[in-house]
């Protein structure tokens, strides 16, 4: 019982921080959910992770709790990359207007 | 178009669009002979750690600096925004390592006003090239097909830098790939603009120090990476 209340506090984090990223990565985010939504599913009703498990050719219900939250951290970490690009566009869009502040043309031959 | 509004062109009103990074060794003539031309050039320093910007500058062309390396679509970006700045009536792209000839520059503006159309796309399947490599040859044909894919624009060469375009033309391109990906990028803001295209054949001469330069396998790769990771973000 304590696994599954852990489990599920940090599931409900990734929820709540796909939630709040969707207007920025809607596919990131609805995948997110989708997954953690899954991971509530198996921690609660560990007998059905099991028999599916079984039924993919995993093994046990635990492993694929495990393959779930592997995915998510994988979504995550992506997630993660398109913020740092995100960031490297606004650092480029500043960078520019200072360089087109300063263009420099060489002084006619007088 | 008319022979009328080719009378008024003038070669003031083009602007040629240079993106340069530690290109010292080769820049100078390529400057000078565009500026012969009478063509406004302005090189976009991408922050060069050699004496780029200086020998632009000495050889007359405006030089936008960048203060770190951000890339050759964040550099063209750049400049097409300056050229757009002065009033540029048409914007050529050229690249910075001697591949491409001056000559051809007016054959695309031609081909815009001749073919009424807002891009003009240089293309060396059309025309000829020169030391092509096999591995290079098959690399953009490849590219030429996934364009087709995701773009749906029939070109024969996709990857090509030597490129023009009108003011209306140049003012729908925002490019956000600041890596090598920013040539699929601009295809498809072509694509999505609406506004016609036209490719003009010219000659690309391959040198050992453009090959050096140039994009490899896994550079490839990478654009699909990045092309990829910009369809998830808005």
């Amino acid at each position: 019982m304590i696994a599954q209340i852990g489990f599920s506090i940090l599931l409900a984090g990734v929820v709540v921080y796909a939630w709040t990223e969707y207007r920025r990565a809607p596919v990131i985010s609805i995948l997110s959910i989708l997954v953690a939504t899954a991971g509530f599913y198996f921690v609660w009703l560990p007998s059905h992770a099991t028999r599916l498990a079984t039924l993919v050719g995993i093994g046990r219900g635990v492993d694929l709790v495990i393959y779930v939250w592997l995915v998510i951290s994988l979504i995550l970490l992506l997630n993660l990359h398109l913020k740092l690009r995100s960031q490297a566009e606004l650092i480029t869009i500043l960078m520019r207007e200072i360089s087109l502040a300063n263009a420099r043309t060489a002084e006619p031959n007088k | 178009m008319t022979s009328k509004h080719r009378k008024k062109l003038d070669a003031r009103s083009i602007w040629i669009v240079v993106a340069a990074y530690n290109e010292a060794a080769v820049l100078s003539p390529i400057v000078s002979d565009l500026v012969r031309r009478s063509y406004r050039v302005v090189v976009v320093d991408d922050g060069s750690h050699d004496a780029t910007g200086q020998i632009a500058l000495s050889t007359g062309a405006t030089v936008v600096t960048h203060p770190v390396n951000l890339g050759q679509g964040a550099a063209l970006q750049t400049g097409i925004n300056f050229a757009l700045q002065q009033g540029a009536d048409y914007i050529v792209t050229f690249d910075a390592d001697g591949q491409h000839r001056s000559s051809d520059v007016a054959r695309l503006i031609d081909a815009l006003i001749d073919r009424d159309a807002a891009y003009a796309l240089g293309s060396r399947f059309l025309g000829s090239s020169r030391g092509m490599p096999l591995g290079r040859r098959f690399l953009l044909q490849a590219a030429v097909w996934l364009t087709r894919v995701l773009t749906g624009l029939h070109l024969t060469d996709t990857h090509n830098g030597l490129r023009a375009m009108t003011r209306e033309g140049a003012s729908r391109i925002s490019l956000r790939q600041n890596r090598m990906a920013h040539a699929s990028e601009l295809l498809e803001q072509i694509s999505a603009s609406g506004l016609r295209h036209v490719e003009v054949p010219v000659t690309i001469d391959y040198t050992r120090y453009s090959l050096a330069k140039g994009q490899r396998f896994s550079d490839s790769l990478a654009i699909l990476f990045d092309l990829s990771a910009q369809k998830l973000n808005r």
